[in-house]
């Protein structure tokens, strides 16, 4: 069976998320044993386990703690991103809710190998009960002398760990706008390598920072407990370990799994208890940001990096959405679009403009105004998007209508002629009722 | 009528009278959490979180002045951080605002019904507030619970697997329950920034409490 818990091993343990539970299942060993080695040798550990960014771009993570400076001629930061915004990923909510000690073991085996000076974990504003596990988890960790002054007894390891709290905004998942934002701003993204320094080198405060997202840290703990050669084992030549996806939608039991990495992708289907309400018509593999996949295809992918590349889309952040065949994909792309339209942080053009372009023309063409030309303009605006942008945001807006239209492009077709959904009366997502806003209702 | 629509853009208003509404325990949190960060300006995020808890839930030009006074930056640079982010409320809300989410998994879910049958429950469309002042309702982007869907966000607390049929039963609950207030979503936020806080349980502390490394707050 594909499904393998290495972060998830004891999420169904009653009171995992208290010290003294976690501890005797094995806690903090990952930090005992890393204490002891020196640093550079926890940073080839992690090189060792192959393991790469889990928040949706699979940037090598050894190469990060690695590139942050041998030196403490300034203070070092770190930083968890918690502020998980993909729609249809659901991961670090569970993993801070149920196993927050993992996270902040992870985070104080990092702020040793890269001689970390404090750790902010950046948690989405609406999360507050993940946020709760994680202060009492901090706390706890304190008293055990986990964080704080010279920890372990190891003469000037010192880390502070706190909690940082968003305030709405799905851009603020970006790397450089987390970074803004934790500094007191607008969430507004940065300019990147080559064109800036690379965070290791000055992020916030004009620090090295590292930036690493919830699962990572995890992982990163898990690895330092068994040893990056045992994590290595796992997973595909180039994807090595464990992958938890977030299975939603039409699907009979959406939950977290953490599958193997290279695991078939219909293998996930089936542990998922299979599509309901209707037959397969497609699947999102990595988020509302990559493209969708038509359910013939799904055969070919495999659940790690690569194959989804070689398929055309990608594994991103491990938001798995199932759609049968009422789904409607114009319907579902205008929602989409819709969506990136509000967390667009307005600083570029093409991404603020071109956002709400993708949403007029999606809306008028699911209102019955579609026009011949309108699907090369949707490629044309997507195209005029793409790389043309501070951060990712709107790469992210672009890829999905591509994808769509190159794998739906019939359904787009039959609206524009039709002036109706080529589904029927019950499409979803439904088209929401127009409701004139004059119009007064009366409580029921 | 246009308020209904774009219901967290307000007027463009005259310079706030200046007030002081922060209470003693107020300031030595916010003082806690400056000294988190090298900089004062950091502290604008958890600023402007405890002032929505001391200005009973919503952002007016007063509270904006009082954290810019707190932390030595100008207005304008904290009001551009309070209009940047939709969890910081400019107006005034119901004291229950439901955030129905509405984005991609729970759409196909049926999100979209039970918005409507909130609408017809409440007698209010999306962006507007019932007239006892009870309920605020909104659309809001991805909640990331999509393995619960259809979700509702309301102050503090996820609602989850709502449908049409028992979004009902949950508006009744809410009219008799005294939490889950934009207010005590703003006072749960600061707490998780409290070193120590977990100590009290999600009680209440003092301001002892806060400067006191032997006490109950680290």
């Amino acid at each position: 069976m594909a499904i393998r818990n290495l972060l998830f091993e004891h999420r169904e343990v009653a009171g995992i998320e208290e010290m003294d539970v976690y501890e005797k299942l094995g806690g903090y060993e990952g930090l005992r044993r890393a204490v002891t080695l020196e640093r550079q040798a926890v940073i080839d550990d992690v090189k060792t386990s192959g393991l790469r960014g889990r928040g949706g771009a699979g940037f090598p993570t050894w190469i990060k703690w690695n590139g942050i400076p041998k030196n403490t001629d300034k203070p070092h930061y770190l930083i968890c991103n918690a502020d998980e915004g993909e729609p249809g990923t659901y991961k670090d909510r569970e993993l801070m809710l149920k196993t927050p000690h993992l996270l902040v073991e992870g985070m104080a085996i990092a702020g040793y190998a890269c001689l970390g000076t404090a750790g902010y974990i950046y948690i989405r504003g609406e999360y507050v009960e993940p946020a709760w596990q994680i202060r009492k988890a901090i706390d706890q960790a304190y008293k055990k002398g986990y964080l704080g002054k010279n920890i372990m007894g190891i003469e000037g390891f010192n880390y502070d760990l706190y909690v940082h709290m968003g305030a709405g905004s799905y851009e603020c998942g970006e790397e450089s706008a987390l970074m803004s934002s934790l500094m007191g701003e607008r969430g507004n993204p940065r300019l990147k390598a080559p064109h800036a320094p690379l965070p290791v080198h000055e992020g916030v405060w004009k620090s090295p920072t590292l930036v690493n997202n919830v699962e990572t840290y995890c992982a990163a703990a898990w690895i330092l407990k068994n040893g990056g050669a045992e994590y290595a084992k796992l997973g595909t030549e180039r994807s090595k370990g464990t992958k938890i996806i977030s299975v939603s939608g039409h699907i009979a039991k959406p939950a977290n799994y953490e599958v193997e990495m290279g695991t078939p992708l219909l293998d996930l289907l089936k542990a998922a208890g299979g599509v309901t309400g209707g037959k397969l018509k497609a699947v999102i593999p990595g988020g509302s940001s990559v493209p969708i996949m038509t359910a013939d295809k799904l055969d070919k992918i495999n659940l790690d990096y690569e194959s989804c590349a070689a398929s055309g889309t990608m594994l991103g952040s491990g938001g798995f959405m199932v759609f049968n065949d009422t789904t409607d994909i114009v319907l579902l792309m205008k929602r989409t679009s819709e969506f990136y339209m509000h967390e667009s942080c307005g600083k570029c053009t093409p991404c603020r403009e071109g956002t709400r372009w993708l949403f007029k023309i999606l809306d008028r063409i699911t209102s019955g105004g579609g026009r011949e030309g309108d699907i090369e303009l949707l490629l044309d605006i997507c195209s005029q998007i793409d790389g043309r942008s501070y951060c990712g945001l709107g790469d992210a807006a672009a890829w999905p209508i591509v994808g769509a239209i190159k794998a739906f492009r019939e359904e787009f077709e039959y609206w524009i002629e039709h002036k109706r959904s080529p589904i029927g009366d019950h499409a979803v997502p439904p088209t929401p009722v127009v409701v004139n806003p004059l119009l007064t209702l009366t409580p029921a | 009528m246009a308020e209904s629509v774009t219901s967290n853009i307000r007027e463009p208003q005259p310079a706030p009278a200046k007030e002081a509404r922060f209470s003693e325990l107020a300031i030595a949190e916010l003082e806690e959490i400056a000294s988190h960060y090298p900089e004062r300006k950091a502290a604008c995020l958890p600023g402007l979180w405890i002032a929505q808890r001391e200005y009973d839930g919503y952002l007016p030009p007063a509270a904006i002045q009082e954290v810019a006074d707190r932390l030595g930056l100008s207005y304008s640079e904290v009001e551009g951080v309070a209009t940047f982010y939709t969890m910081y409320n400019l107006r005034k809300r119901g004291r229950h605002h439901l955030e129905v989410c509405t984005c991609l998994t729970c759409a196909v879910k049926g999100a979209y019904e039970v918005v409507h049958k909130l609408e017809k429950e409440l007698g209010v469309h999306v962006g507007g507030t019932t007239s006892d002042g009870e309920f605020t309702l909104s659309e809001a982007e991805c909640l990331d619970f999509c393995g619960a869907a259809t979700v509702m966000q309301v102050g503090d607390k996820y609602f989850t697997q709502l449908t049409p049929d028992n979004v009902k039963q949950v508006i009744d609950e809410l009219r008799k329950s005294p939490d889950y207030t934009p207010a005590k979503l703003a006072d749960s936020i600061v707490k998780t920034l409290l070193p120590g806080a977990s100590e009290t349980g999600g009680g209440s502390y003092s301001v002892e409490d806060l400067k006191n490394p032997a006490g109950p707050m680290l």
